[in-house]
């Protein structure tokens, strides 16, 4: 490859929530094998547009460069996906980097992504094993619910499944594909189904799985691979047989 | 970053401790939504289109049809109970529930993602053209609707063209409510299952679109081809 190339990189900028936002337009040189997040360092290194105005370095979140942390979820070219794995040769240029519009901004591409955890919270979205005395090791798992429970444990909560769904925005309160995936993964817990009614009956609530109009996106934007759609539609099963039966029951 | 920084602020007691469930009726309503679709408005489509089909046998026979069906017992209530209010609240409630989400096609154009945006389009075609065909042929006929009326009514290429349209949409509408049934009320969860579910599905779409289309056939071109029943 031809030394001294360089890539033209847009950036949708905002100094702060209140501010308005503006495009600005990034040379940078070319490397082998580089990511979106190396291009977003190397700006950070010289923060001069391409037209040689002198600038802010951007603000972005990033932490393993590997998809595993789920930091770095931006809108890529149109598409909501890891900056990580984003490589700079496969994409089309100018490459168009934007922040995720499902969240409220902070700075430029930072947002703010505390709906998932207010959620995750509400749905009970763990196993409770604290208690005032030790209450020993919880019962084994057979391997095959292990095999099907590790596909879902592999979240890392970017919010791609949230950006790409058109009922997540600012008329619905969906919780979202990767929220509805962690009820079914801890209702799979022999110690987390101790809760599954609480769990059932939030995820009948406000902004619950009945918002969910399956157009599927977030099956294909989620960067983990994890069966979102199956997840939704077990977490349905559930939630119906919980709300139709339970009441009989208790 | 300032939005992580934050996050570690806040991390109290008081923080940490579990907000109730937030109890919504949408639950429900959203439920019945997708319910009423298939049983009763489903159920009646089938028999729609079955006693129309009367058309493709004889003039007699479709008129014959029409009365004993304008001569059932209770016949208001019924048609108020099973089909109008039923109607009413799946067209409604379905556009309420269109102004909940955005459709994103332009930037990911994926199978389900046009699923998803033409169940919206076709549901609110289905909606206007359910609309005007029963005021056209249950009140401007005083409930007294016969092979006359509604081949007059296609006689004219305008109407015509909105049956086309009209059937297409409601079949559509249709087929794929039955798989969005399927994936709400979790009958299928697996992907393999969703597939099937969406053949199956869509195998019942194609059905209800071809005989629609078969009835418009027989009146427009008097095409009888059970008429040899009546002989």
């Amino acid at each position: 490859m031809a030394e001294g190339k360089t890539i033209v990189v847009k950036i949708k900028r905002q100094a702060s929530p209140t501010e308005p936002a503006r495009w600005e337009e990034f040379s940078v040189r070319w490397r082998p094998n580089m990511n979106v997040i190396a291009c977003l360092i190397d700006i950070a290194e010289n923060p001069v547009t391409r037209y040689g105005k002198p600038t802010t370095p951007v603000s972005y979140e990033a932490n393993c460069l590997e998809e595993v942390c789920g930091a770095c979820a931006v809108v890529i070219n149109g598409r909501s996906r890891q900056a990580c794995s984003a490589l700079v040769d496969h994409l089309d240029q100018p490459i168009r980097i934007e922040p995720m519009s499902s969240f409220p901004i902070v700075r430029d591409l930072v947002v703010d992504r505390s709906k998932m955890f207010e959620d995750a919270k509400r749905l009970r979205c763990w196993v409770p094993i604290d208690g005032t005395y030790d209450i020993g090791p919880g019962p084994r798992i057979a391997p095959e619910r292990q095999q099907v429970a590790y596909a879902l444990s592999r979240c890392i909560f970017c919010g791609n499944c949230l950006e790409v769904c058109p009922k997540v925005n600012e008329h619905s309160d969906f919780v979202g594909a990767a929220l509805i995936n962690q009820v079914r993964l801890f209702n799979m817990h022999p110690t987390g189904a101790m809760h599954a009614h609480e769990r059932l009956q939030a995820v009948r609530g406000i902004g619950g799985i009945q918002e969910c109009d399956n157009a599927q996106n977030c099956v294909k934007a989620c960067p983990k691979g994890i069966p979102l759609t199956e997840s939704n539609n077990d977490v349905n099963r559930q939630a119906l047989l919980d709300a139709i039966f339970g009441w009989m029951f208790r | 970053m300032p939005a992580k920084a934050a996050a570690t602020a806040e991390v109290t007691p008081e923080a940490t401790t579990v907000p109730a469930a937030v109890p919504s009726r949408s639950y429900i309503w959203d439920k019945l939504h997708s319910l009423s679709g298939i049983v009763p408005i489903g159920a009646f489509l089938a028999e729609h289109f079955w006693s129309n089909s009367y058309a493709l046998v004889s003039i007699d026979r479709y008129n014959q049809a029409s009365y004993d069906l304008q001569t059932i017992p209770w016949r208001v209530p019924v048609e108020a109970l099973l089909i109008w209010l039923p109607i009413l609240y799946h067209g409604f409630y379905g556009v309420y529930i269109w102004s909940k989400g955005e459709s994103n096609l332009s930037r990911y154009g994926y199978g389900a993602n046009w699923m998803y945006a033409l169940q919206r389009w076709t549901g609110l075609i289905a909606f206007v053209f359910i609309g005007w065909h029963v005021y056209v042929e249950r009140f401007m006929t005083q409930g007294r609707s016969t092979y006359f009326d509604v081949a007059t009514t296609m006689a004219n290429p305008l109407y015509l063209s909105f049956y086309v349209i009209g059937i297409l949409a409601v079949s559509f509408h249709f087929g794929n409510g039955l798989w969005q049934f399927a994936n709400k009320w979790g009958l299928v969860v697996g992907r393999d299952a969703q597939r099937k579910a969406a053949w199956i599905t869509g195998a019942i779409g194609v059905l209800f679109a071809v005989v629609g289309l078969l009835i418009i056939f027989g009146f427009v071109f008097q095409w009888r081809p059970f008429q040899f029943y009546a002989q």
